[in-house]
């Protein structure tokens, strides 16, 4: 990057004028600057050069104004997006027929959507067919089923062998609810392929799964 | 109005001081000379509460209420001691219903009810409450956040966090944070005259920061302007336009502030909150206000804010447990922190940890209740008989 980068961006802002400070991004940034980078490297170096000149008197509360307005909308092009990239896995998510609790079942799909997965949310009191139904139609290999209460969560073996009986022995099935944070042996009865213990846990599984498929062939 | 007897006058003075157990006995004095003194009564059961005492302090407000119905500070300490007690939600939600209608425009009474409502499993009534306190009062942070706790369980993380965010913003704390890094006592700082500044650099920074500190941003900006006409290196009236521009959401002149007092000095703990706050609004920018906030952690070892504001900054980059770690230090330091109960709560939830989210917001209600002592102004308006 040019040593000189952030003061055209800082003249560009200045001079009100957006167009230039795009371009000036978008040099720096054809010159092989790392797009992670550019805030730091030239983003913030202008806005320090603005706030001085507005600190030293020159220029003016307007213009610091407008400069600040212009450097907005530049700001977009120099910071990465806020949601992750489509990691193109889909996740099917849902609360166990019988089950209305819907609280970790939002906070989970909200969490993978947030993380680029694809996620279809079934939403809570989900029967086991409807799960193996959107399967086939999404071409999910992944799903999620939560379970608050011992009976529901039991219940959750009528998901596997819903999917077994159709010949679907590939896809994984993730368990999450409380019966199952406090019993892991009741995961393994229900034919689970691992306990979702949150948000959190939901992300790290199912990119550790996204890794192992894509080892392995088709990532969804 | 509410005729006080001296030994109910006593039992406030001795109260006011934090003399519980006279405070106590002059209120039982007081109550031999007038078993029908509703104020004795509600002056007794609030120190009850205080104590601890929740179903005396339950009794005593109850036999308030029976004797003088429009006696709000009974219907606080009522309401109180049932959240206290625990398992009471049904009483509980009547008690802060009847406070509601005896003085509609509380927002306190709406948060409580909402509270109440929440707990009795009343989610879209508790909803309702706390938008209604905030209608009646936009700068009630409680009700923020437990809106943003309430988008948490329908909507995820993404859209609970503004919410966390603005009503951190409205708790007093995060604006002591800052007066305290820089040197002052935010409630030692009265705003003074513009004519009575002295001429020195130091007194002008002093009024620049009281003005801020008293919601004057304009003077306070005008004074900054006059100190960086003759020192445009100055960080910390760079630091504080700073703090003047993110209180007017000018986020960007913000940045460009503190990103100049951090060229020219980097250990500038004000210009690196403000930074961080600045970034913290841009949802993109989590892992550079996360770094500005870890930083601060540093800077000021023993505050409870530095850690907060990192969880938070940490919550937007998904990294939950690193948040729920960040928020356990802040607890160490102040187990009192309310947005840090708040931000556990959330923590917990996207563990699927219920209980614990429960847990944490009651103790973030309790410990709300008690640093605004909403106790005294009610009992004041009963008092002396005038409105809330």
């Amino acid at each position: 990057m040019a040593d000189d980068a952030p003061l055209r961006l800082y003249r560009a802002l200045v001079k009100n004028d957006p167009a230039a400070a795009i371009s000036v991004v978008e040099q720096v940034r054809a010159e092989g600057a790392e797009p992670d980078a550019l805030l730091d490297s030239l983003f913030a170096p202008a806005l320090a050069i603005l706030g001085g000149s507005w600190a030293d008197g020159s220029i003016n509360e307007y213009v610091f104004t407008q400069a600040s307005a212009v450097s907005d909308q530049v700001l977009s092009f120099v910071t990465p997006p806020r949601m992750a990239g489509d990691t193109g896995i889909t996740v099917l998510v849902g609360s166990m027929h019988g089950d209305s609790h819907d609280i970790d079942k939002n906070i989970i799909a909200a969490a993978l959507r947030e993380a680029g997965h694809r996620v279809v949310d079934l939403g809570a009191d989900v029967r086991p067919a409807t799960f193996l139904q959107r399967v086939e139609e999404t071409g999910a290999r992944i799903a999620i089923v939560c379970a608050q209460m011992v009976a529901t969560a039991r219940a959750v073996v009528r998901v596997r062998e819903m999917f077994v009986s159709d010949g679907r022995t590939d896809l994984v099935l993730l368990v999450s609810g409380a019966p199952f944070a406090a019993d892991e042996r009741l995961a393994r009865a229900v034919g689970a392929d691992g306990i979702v213990g949150g948000a959190e846990s939901a992300i790290r599984m199912v990119s550790h799964l996204a890794r192992q498929r894509r080892g392995g062939g088709s990532a969804s | 109005m509410i005729e006080r007897s001296e030994q109910v006058r006593l039992a406030e003075s001795l109260a006011r001081q934090g003399r519980i157990a006279p405070a106590v006995a002059a209120c039982y004095q007081a109550l031999r000379v007038n078993e029908r003194d509703p104020l004795a009564h509600c002056l007794l059961g609030g120190l009850m509460l205080a104590e601890g005492f929740c179903e005396q302090a339950a009794r005593s407000a109850a036999r308030a209420i029976e004797l003088d119905q429009r006696c709000a500070a009974a219907y606080f300490v009522l309401g109180l001691a049932y959240d206290r007690m625990g398992g009471l939600w049904d009483r509980s939600i009547l008690v802060w219903q009847q406070l509601a209608e005896v003085v509609p425009d509380l927002a306190t009474a709406h948060v409580q009810l909402g509270e109440a409502l929440a707990a009795a499993s009343f989610a879209d009534e508790a909803i309702d409450a706390w938008e209604r306190a905030l209608q009646i009062d936009p700068r009630e942070p409680r009700a923020m956040y437990h809106l943003a706790v309430s988008a948490l369980k329908r909507e995820g993380m993404a859209t609970a966090l503004p919410g966390f965010r603005k009503a951190g913003e409205l708790d007093p704390s995060q604006d002591d944070f800052f007066f305290a890094l820089a040197g002052y006592d935010a409630e030692g700082l009265p705003a003074a005259a513009m004519s009575d500044i002295g001429p020195g650099i130091k007194s002008q920074l002093r009024a620049a920061h009281a003005f801020a500190a008293n919601d004057e941003l304009f003077k306070s900006s005008e004074l900054i302007r006059s100190i960086l006409d003759g020192h445009s290196d100055d960080v910390a009236a760079l630091s504080l336009m700073a703090y003047l521009y993110l209180k007017q959401e000018s986020v960007n002149e913000a940045m460009a502030c503190s990103l100049r007092a951090l060229t020219i000095s980097t250990k500038t703990p004000t210009a690196v909150y403000a930074l961080g706050a600045a970034f913290a609004r841009r949802p993109a920018l989590a892992a550079h206000a996360s770094k500005l906030f870890s930083a601060l952690t540093t800077m000021a070892p023993g505050q409870a804010m530095p850690h907060v504001l990192h969880a938070e900054s940490l919550l937007g980059l998904q990294r939950y447990s690193a948040a729920g770690a960040a928020y356990r230090s802040a607890l160490a330091l102040d187990p009192g922190c309310v947005r840090a109960l708040f931000g556990q709560a959330a923590v917990a939830l996207t563990a699927g940890d219920h209980t614990a989210a429960a847990w944490a917001i009651r103790r973030a209600a309790y410990h709300d209740t008690r640093r605004r002592g909403y106790f005294w102004g009610p009992y004041d308006a009963a008092a002396e008989g005038g409105e809330q």
